[in-house]
């Protein structure tokens, strides 16, 4: 069970690395067809699409590692006790803030569906489908706030705190 | 409800959530939700969705994954080591040695790259590591390079150069052009503090070795630098070759790290992989913080705070020199609490009537605003220059601040510099137009 | 009420000043009961994301550049077709043949129709000067949309895709030698830092509409829908006259900033008539009937 969950937060990490990756290969055969006379049709528009996708496929990847940043001077200050409480009520939070954002995501992929939305550029693209990725990378930034939320609630500390720790030990 | 009240609310809720341990991006998610309650605008679940989809696909954000993913390879060759032992013998003899290549890498960078977050990123995956080993005072490698990075604003091509070209009907071409001297006064004022700094405060730095470096083994040591010289040089001359766009050149730019990474037998599967995941935890953060950046942003144009703030300076009719001295205090305020990009966007129709009605040249005030937009990036508690480096040291923000508010400062007397003395700003445009 | 209106471009920028007046004017019939403000510059909303704003009521109303809704459906790029109708009062009567379409296309969205500025004729601009399209040929034209593209395509020329704000820098590094759009568009960029030559070839009259949310629009009183229905025929009134008066304005700017500024020559005038006849001939094709419809009510 814990591998698997360990697989899919490598996952998030790699999907989002392959839309990078796409976001460069587009944009060099961009550059090469200008240079040898072809247009590449929206690349801007897959672009953007790929640019959604990498940035919300990798949410739940770097809230694992501890990459969401955050201000950590004062609760670095608490003793155990009050602090296990405060990663509780912080993570409840913020998993009642991600459901209605999941939320908020997967209705617009159904507006853009039932509306039948497309863009604006060379290529009509059904707007939904470059939507997907985004209404999924915010669920599965929900599920790892559950997660960590439960980690919490077990009087576990979370992943992502254990590496921000790590980092602060790197300093000194 | 009285919008001071309203604004007085949302302050102290973000500084609260935010003293919580709560994610960043999250907080300026949540507090843009509460800013659309108190607006009275209920559709909060479609303007997040709209706001996210539009702010996340945006065309001149895409180079920034790929300059950080071009940080996370160079990193992992010898360049970032070969660019020190190229630099050190010229600059062992200058107070504050190797600090300054901070300072040059940024201001290098800064004309390949059009943001700050970017510059800073990829110049201090490659410096902060080394200044680190070699013993340098963490705070001053991390103030130099917070302070620096905004260069990349300053310095064409920049981001916020082409919003407010956009915006206020300036020409881009001319606005590249004006932002070079000052970029370099920039430098020359990092430099210099950097230089008195080191003077005073020798114990903080690496012991010198006494020994002199001479001419042939300076010039035999520049050597080292070519690889990264190389691969600047090929993204510019791509640039004003006319092969590329500066959006597109970041993509050159990565390919060319590859390309030395492969030469220099540092490249196989697994650093390949290693570098993609460090850029995709940096992107990621960046992005769902200019996610939230951008709803909280749509929430301040529906509650009409910034204009309202800026229609209050505006009905007090200054004279221009206090009121540039307002509106320095006005964007660096908003600036704390908003990217200061949304600032521009969101107050640039109140503010450019009064700044023309005071007969203040349109091209001399984009450069002001790029300079206070360059502030905001190292205030707490919203300044991505913080964020970029919080995530490469695990400094905390407000830590980073600190180490930079001397060079916040130095921005500030950059501001009374072409306040005082306009043509630093204009010169090199108006050399333009005579042709 | 309190309403937003999200618009794309500029204060600098016509149809962004008619919009003011209209929020302005509705403001003043309805005594404040209706208080209108305008987010100009994309400032609230980004562009592309406008039409579905309005549609689902997150704003009551917009103001969008009718050729992005190109794709949705072919009655909207009566607005763009190269060489149809190149003097206002065509573009006019062109706009009253197509009107029916487009606002039954609206109103199907949830949206209705409230009025409609139209920019400056667009005309070309190049690194240097065009007699016949021989003078083009071999060189880098910027294209923007699937007309664009094919327009280039036709006129001997490689469509390159550029992006708006890096036009200038395009220009200036040879990316490309050659544009059609506005001479607003051209003060705006102020075109003479990168580019000589400006054309008046009038290729097409392109226009911005504003629209409002259908539910939004019914919440209104009777006499409130009556004072905005007349605020939007005035303003789409002052449009057309304005516009006249904008293109000349604008074009005087382009001379007296050192372009050279040409009427095209009879022979480019013939070739551009038959790459027009071609391109409202491949429209029609997308959809015979209602293309059709408009073309024949234009043409009556
Ligand atoms: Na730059
Ligand atoms: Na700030």
């Amino acid at each position: 069970m814990s591998q698997l969950k360990e697989k899919l937060y490598l996952c998030s990490g790699l999907l989002s690395g392959l839309c990078i990756v796409i976001i460069t290969l587009l944009l060099l055969a961009q550059i090469i067809g200008r240079f040898i006379g072809f247009i590449v049709p929206s690349a801007e528009d897959f672009a953007g699409y790929a640019l959604a996708a990498s940035t919300f496929l990798g949410l739940a990847y770097t809230f694992r590692e501890g990459g969401h940043i955050r201000v950590t001077l004062l609760i670095q200050r608490l003793s155990p006790l009050p602090r296990q409480i405060q990663e509780g009520v912080i993570l409840a939070l913020s998993f009642a803030l991600l459901c209605f954002l999941s939320y908020s995501c997967i209705y617009m992929v159904y507006e853009s569906y039932i509306y039948n939305e497309v863009s604006y550029g060379y290529i009509p693209v059904p707007l939904w489908i470059p939507q997907v990725p985004v209404a999924v990378g915010m669920i599965a930034l929900n599920l790892a706030v559950l997660d960590a939320l439960i980690m919490a609630l077990r009087g576990k500390q979370p992943t992502y705190s254990t590496l921000e720790d790590e980092l602060s030990l790197e300093e000194i | 409800m009285d919008m001071t009240w309203i604004s007085i609310i949302l302050a102290v809720a973000m500084l609260v959530l935010l003293s919580m341990g709560v994610w960043v991006s999250f907080t300026l998610i949540a507090i843009g939700g509460i800013g659309l309650i108190l607006s009275e605008n209920y559709q909060i679940d479609l303007l997040f969705a709209t706001s996210s989809w539009g702010a996340s696909t945006a065309w001149s954000l895409t180079a920034l994954p790929l300059f950080i993913w071009m940080g996370e390879v160079l990193f992992r060759t010898r360049l970032s080591e070969d660019l020190f032992k190229g630099l050190s013998p010229w600059l062992s003899g200058v107070p504050g040695k190797l600090l300054h290549v901070n300072i040059l890498s940024c201001g290098i960078f800064a004309a390949v790259s059009g943001s700050s977050a970017a510059t800073a990123a990829t110049i201090g995956r490659m410096t902060l590591p080394e200044l680190r080993k070699q013993g340098y005072s963490e705070r001053m490698a991390i103030g130099t390079l917070a302070g620096s990075g905004t260069l990349g604003l300053l310095i064409p091509p920049s981001i916020i150069l082409i919003v407010y070209g956009v915006a206020a009907e300036v020409s881009i071409a001319r606005l590249f052009i004006a932002g070079a001297l000052p970029g370099l006064l920039l430098v020359c004022l990092f430099m210099g503090f950097t230089m008195i700094w080191g003077y005073l405060h020798k114990d903080e730095l690496p012991k010198s070795t006494g020994k002199k470096t001479s001419w042939s083994e300076r010039i035999k040591a520049l050597r080292q630098l070519l690889p990264v010289l190389g691969l600047i040089g090929f993204v510019l001359g791509s640039i004003y070759g006319g092969l590329t766009t500066p959006t597109e050149a970041a993509a050159l730019g990565v390919s060319g790290a590859l390309v030395l990474a492969a030469l220099t037998g540092s490249l196989n599967i697994n650093s390949f992989i290693d570098s993609l995941l460090g850029a995709v935890k940096s992107s990621c953060m960046i992005g769902f913080i200019l996610v939230g950046a951008h709803f909280l942003t749509l929430a301040m144009g529906f509650l009409g705070i910034p204009s309202a703030l800026a229609q209050w300076i505006s009905s007090l009719s200054l004279s221009p020199m206090v009121l540039i001295l307002y509106l320095t205090i006005f964007f660096v305020v908003l600036g704390c609490f908003l990217d200061g990009i949304s600032v521009v966007v969101l107050t640039v129709a109140v503010v450019l009537p009064m700044v023309q009605a005071a007969n203040i040249d349109l091209l001399w005030f984009g450069i002001f605003i790029v300079l206070v937009v360059e502030m905001s990036q190292i205030t707490p508690p919203v300044g991505f220059n913080l964020f970029v480096i919080q995530s490469l040291t695990g400094k905390n923000i407000l830590y980073v601040a600190k180490a930079a508010l001397p060079f916040f400062l130095l921005i500030g007397l950059a501001i009374v510099f072409i306040s005082v003395f306009p043509e630093i700003v204009t010169y090199l445009p108006a050399t333009m137009s005579q042709n | 009420a309190k309403w937003h209106m999200p618009t794309p471009y500029g204060d600098g920028n016509l149809p962004t000043q008619i919009a003011y007046d209209f929020a302005n004017e509705i403001k003043a019939q309805t005594n404040g009961d209706l208080d209108i403000t305008v987010h100009s510059g994309a400032s609230l909303v980004k562009h592309t994301e406008i039409p579905r704003s309005v549609k689902t009521g997150q704003v009551q109303m917009g103001e969008i550049f009718l050729g992005i809704l190109g794709n949705e459906n072919p009655v909207y790029k009566h607005d763009n077709i190269p060489f149809l109708a190149t003097t206002y009062a065509d573009a006019k009567k062109l706009w009253e043949a197509a009107k029916p379409a487009v606002a039954k296309q609206l109103d199907k969205d949830g949206m209705i129709l409230l009025y409609t500025v139209a920019w400056p004729a667009q005309g070309l601009y190049s690194k240097n000067a065009v007699n016949t399209l021989a003078d083009l040929k071999g060189t880098k034209m910027r294209a923007y949309s699937p007309s664009t593209s094919r327009l280039a395509d036709l006129m001997g020329t490689t469509p390159t895709t550029i992006q708006v704000p890096d036009i200038p820098q395009a220009f200036s590094t040879g990316i490309i030698q050659a544009m059609v759009t506005s001479p607003s568009t051209g003060v705006g960029s102020q075109a003479w830092d990168y580019v000589n030559y400006y054309t008046d070839i009038k290729a097409w009259i392109p226009k911005n509409i504003v629209i409002v949310n259908k539910r939004a629009f019914r919440r209104l009183d009777k006499a409130t829908q009556k004072i905005v229905m007349d605020a939007a025929a005035k303003a789409e009134a002052a449009g057309w006259t304005k516009v006249v008066e904008r293109a000349k304005k604008d074009t005087k700017i382009l001379i007296e900033n050192g372009m050279k500024v040409t009427e095209p020559s009879a022979e480019l005038v013939a070739e551009l008539k038959a790459i027009g006849k071609t391109m409202t001939e491949e429209w029609k094709a997308e959809d015979p009937k209602a293309v059709g419809d408009i073309l024949s009510n234009y043409n009556k």
